[in-house]
């Protein structure tokens, strides 16, 4: 019975963690567009809080850091279940121009935690993010719940 | 106690490790933990071809990407000799400008934030979008424009392109005049800026700091007046104030939007007729380039061999800023609340900020190539 009621509710409240694991910041000036009036990420249920202990989605950006590696499976431990990790912009998925030789990066982020969703653009656009984040979180919120009993 | 922040904190923006001494509820001491997004550009650089090679300065920072590649084509046009077709000069003038001001209505976004100021945060951000519509509508992106190009600038723009930005400009001037007042003259806003998080002259003198943040304290330096192009055709005031505290150093960033407009308005005005791009013949050679990003100093110090890149510095403003945030602003702050208000104020870039230089102290000399000595 709780469950049933969670999952209803977790479909319109999603909170999100932004993690930049090593980027150049790009994408993090698209997910802070987001916020704005004009795309009003808020009006669709996504709250970003920016807390991993309470987070729904983790928005990974960037590639990979050294420093990164054992940080970012410790915040993926941290975010309650069910979690789901979205990869947003070319760098979590294959370290975009950074993944040459001499670069200190280890791209691709689902060497370390499982990735759901890829946002692929240097950076995307916003409402492409915000698109991503409502075709995937919502149902997969929901299923990953389910799958949990 | 010591109250560690960050890498990841609602505060925060991106990842940084803040470590804060408090007495109670007191900040007396700051320190600041860096190597989060150090990802070794200026090594990847090594060996690549100067195409290759702006794509990567383009990737240092993502708030200030365009100055990044400017100041890069025009260190490797210096190394070269390249002669720039003047209407490339100008136009180079105009996408810097649009950049500066979302920056500094980024920049300043965030600080309403941390001071849970919605109603100007959320303005501020809404202002920013036409802005961004113009960027995009000039060069077919919104973040990283890949605009520059080594000897001028990629596409031609005409009147089709102008008239939609300075409509625009007509928008952003008039609702930007009203958010300042609000700014300026609310008493709550004023109760929790003025006087919070203060550098003197000296201080920011001996933590180097720059930019906006290094006028704000009484510095009177902007590099865009040493530019040739900038001296030459274009007319701005330099805009500083003395209290070097939050409110002068968001005050400064919004003061310096209107002459943005007017050198955006001068270069539309003056846009001069002729090529946009010239072919580049790259020499070997090694220069330094400076300019001006919204954020303070930027500089390239680059050595080429033909057309691939030998070695590579970057020098990015935000650095200093974020160190002497450390030392100095930081270190009297009545809240934890209101340092990072403090801490946001001072516009923090850490995309840019990682990148390793060693000094000598006693000598004055910067080691060429960090790789070497570890």
């Amino acid at each position: 019975m709780l469950d049933a009621i969670k999952d209803v509710v977790r479909k319109s409240s999603i909170h999100v963690c932004i993690v930049n694991c090593g980027g150049c910041n790009g994408c993090d000036v698209e997910l802070v567009a987001l916020l704005s009036p004009r795309y009003d990420l808020e009006q669709y249920g996504i709250y970003v809080h920016n807390n991993p202990r309470e987070a729904d989605v983790l928005l990974l950006t960037g590639a990979v850091t050294e420093q990164w590696i054992e940080n970012l499976r410790r915040i993926y431990t941290k975010a309650p279940e069910p979690k789901i990790v979205v990869a947003v912009g070319n760098c979590p998925q294959s370290g975009d121009v950074f993944n040459q030789e001499g670069g200190k990066v280890h791209a691709p982020a689902s060497d370390f935690i499982p990735v759901d969703a890829e946002i692929p653009g240097c950076p995307p656009r916003p409402s492409e993010i915000l698109e991503a984040i409502l075709t995937v979180a919502p149902g997969a919120i929901a299923s990953k719940g389910r799958n949990q009993k | 106690m010591i109250l560690p922040i960050g890498p990841i904190h609602p505060g925060l923006k991106e990842p940084l490790r803040l470590k804060l001494e408090t007495e109670g509820e007191k900040v007396v001491k700051a320190e600041i933990d860096y190597g989060y997004v150090h990802r070794g550009i200026e090594k990847i650089m090594e060996g690549k071809t100067w195409q290759k090679g702006i794509f990567l300065a383009e990737r240092v920072c993502g708030i200030c990407s365009y100055e990044h590649t400017q100041t890069f084509a025009e260190t490797i046009e210096k190394i070269s000799d390249v002669d720039v077709p003047l209407r490339a000069h100008f136009l180079r003038v105009l996408t810097n400008e649009l950049d500066r001001i979302q920056s500094h209505l980024l920049a300043n976004s965030t600080f309403f934030k941390t001071l849970d100021h919605e109603t100007l945060f959320m303005q501020s951000l809404d202002l920013r979008e036409p802005i961004m519509d113009s960027i995009e509508l000039l060069t077919g992106n919104r973040v990283n424009m890949g605009w520059n190009v080594v000897g001028g600038v990629k596409m031609d723009a005409d009147d089709s392109h102008f008239k939609p930005i300075l409509k625009n400009l007509d928008i952003v001037e008039e609702r930007l005049q009203r958010y300042t007042e609000l700014f300026a003259e609310g008493p709550l806003i004023a109760l929790r800026s003025k006087n919070v998080g203060k550098m003197t002259k000296e201080e920011a003198i001996r933590g180097r700091a720059v930019g906006p943040i290094g006028r704000a304290s009484g510095i009177k330096h902007d590099l865009r007046n040493d530019h040739h192009v900038y001296k030459d055709y274009f007319d701005f005031n330099v805009i500083w104030r003395k209290e070097g505290d939050n409110y002068a150093r968001t005050m400064n960033r919004l003061d310096e939007i209107p002459e943005c407009i007017s050198l955006i308005r001068q270069a539309i005005e003056n846009m001069p007729k002729g090529e946009v791009r010239i072919k580049a013949d790259i020499k070997s050679g090694y220069a330094e380039w400076r300019n001006e990003a919204p954020r303070g100093e930027v500089a390239y110090m680059a050595e080429t061999n033909g057309n691939l890149i030998k070695h590579i510095s970057i020098r990015t403003p935000s650095i200093m800023n974020i160190d002497s945030c450390a030392k100095y602003m930081l270190k009297d702050v009545p809240t934890v609340t209101d340092a990072i208000a403090t801490y946001a104020s001072a516009d923090p870039c850490i995309a840019c900020a990682e990148r390793v230089s060693i000094v000598d102290e006693k000598g004055n000399s910067t080691v060429k190539n960090f790789y070497e000595v570890v």
